[in-house]
């Protein structure tokens, strides 16, 4: 009975050592990252949820591509920036803007520029300890060759995916947020530029138009944080009036049944439900100097 | 010595059946992984999703996106082989109102697109029907 008992405490012993082992883990991240420490009150599950309805900024470069306007540098966020940023609230929000500046390089085939903003993200991805997860060596290998632009956009976006994940898993969901935050006000301002620089395009507003959506997504995400991160606080009242403007912009959607084909054993589904944006100009010329005005207070 | 052997013995199991869960669980990630070489040409890699229903105990797993007006989208999926092991993806506008699925007439499409008209948030959701696994991946890619 004396050896049963001895097992059972190795037993226990072993287990416990795992977890001993995990939460040191677990300290010497939160030490890393301060931040990680703050508490939301809502779980990471809720958070992830939201986190992923975020779309991707390369759907706004393609649509600056399509629409046939020109690529220009000057609208981006000069690489050269990097060693501005010497917090983690700072590094986590322009390498958002870094890896929207990257996919718009990527689209236009910019391979040099391309490059450069791989080289900042490597910087602020390191400063945020999860360079791991970006694969520069093959995104430099494959941006000298425009041949190889599929395989440039799936690396790159995979390994965004991936970083966000392992923010989420390590419960620094707060960066993932800033993260996704300042790739999308990049790809706001790249949208609101190009449209000016170009003396307005129906498809730019209404794209413009559209982020009323997404802004109130991020602004959610960022209300969980405001209460405990001073900076994030800011930021959301930054935020906020851009909101104010957003809240003018009315989006209509109308659901029709949808109806089907298949041609060629490929299933498309015909979308019968519309949806229409309606802003002003006055909107437009709203949303276009209070986005730079946010974004230049981040850069700097 | 007999006890400690029975000890061992009795730890030895557990281990093996412990082993045999790990085995038998779902590697989604590695399906949703697969699925991104099953994206048609022309669309660009946006995200990827993990469908496991744990064996069974789980009937639906949901992931929600901000579709674009004017945008071709393709979603595929992938599972065990070559079919989609009864896995149906549907996809409900923000008001729960269905505006696509794999599954019509009885067949099961392993890939669908959907040039979306309207913007908004979308469901995504997973469901199984007659799957033996249960388990899978998904992969969502757009174009212009």
């Amino acid at each position: 009975m004396k050896r049963l008992i001895c097992a059972f405490a190795l037993l226990i012993l072993i287990s416990s050592c795992g977890s001993n082992r995990k939460s040191a883990e677990q300290a010497l991240l939160d030490q890393v990252d301060s931040t990680s420490l703050t508490d939301t009150g809502i779980s990471e599950e809720v958070i992830s949820d939201i986190i992923q309805q975020i779309p991707s900024p390369l759907e706004i470069s393609v649509l600056l591509k399509e629409v046939g306007t020109e690529y220009d540098n000057d609208i981006l966020n000069a690489a050269s920036n990097t060693s501005k940023y010497n917090s983690n609230y700072k590094r986590a929000l322009n390498l958002g803007i870094y890896g929207t500046d990257l996919g718009y390089t990527n689209i236009y085939s910019q391979n040099q520029d391309a490059l450069f903003y791989l080289k900042s993200i490597r910087d602020l991805a390191d400063g945020l300890s999860i360079g791991q997860f970006f694969d520069f060596g093959t995104i430099s290998r494959l941006a000298t060759n425009s041949n190889n632009l599929d395989s440039l956009l799936l690396i790159t976006t995979q390994n965004f995916n991936k970083i966000n994940s392992y923010l989420q898993e390590q419960k620094r969901s707060n960066l993932s947020v800033l993260l996704l935050a300042g790739g999308w006000l990049e790809a706001l301002h790249i949208s609101c530029q190009v449209n000016e620089m170009n003396g307005g395009n129906a498809e730019l507003v209404e794209k413009i138009g559209e982020q009323k959506i997404i802004l109130e997504n991020i602004m959610l995400l960022l209300s969980f944080y405001s209460e405990t991160d001073p900076s994030i606080s800011k930021l959301m009242e930054n935020f906020t009036e851009l909101k104010d403007v957003y809240d003018q912009v009315e989006i209509t959607y109308t659901y029709e049944d949808p109806t089907y084909e298949v041609v060629d054993g490929v299933l498309t589904i015909v979308d019968n439900s519309s949806s229409s944006i309606n802003i002003t100009d006055q909107n437009i010329n709203d949303i276009t100097r209070i986005t730079a005005s946010i974004r230049e207070k981040v850069i700097n | 010595m007999r006890k400690f052997i029975t000890i061992f013995s009795i730890t030895l199991i557990l281990s093996a059946f412990s082993f045999q869960d790990v085995m038998a669980q779902c590697n989604a990630q590695s399906y949703s992984e697969e699925c991104i070489g099953k994206l048609p040409s022309g669309f660009t890699f946006l995200k990827s999703f993990q469908v496991d229903g744990q064996g069974g105990a789980k009937s639906k797993v949901e992931y929600s996106y901000v579709f674009s007006k004017d945008t071709q989208y393709s979603i595929n999926i992938c599972a065990d082989g070559e079919s989609t092991d009864g896995i149906v993806v549907s996809m409900y506008d923000s008001n729960r109102r269905r505006v696509m699925t794999n599954y019509i007439d009885g067949n099961f499409y392993d890939g669908v697109q959907y040039p979306c008209k309207a913007t908004g948030i979308y469901y995504i959701t997973f469901t199984f029907e007659g799957s033996s696994k249960f388990c899978g991946g998904s992969v969502l890619g757009f174009k212009r």
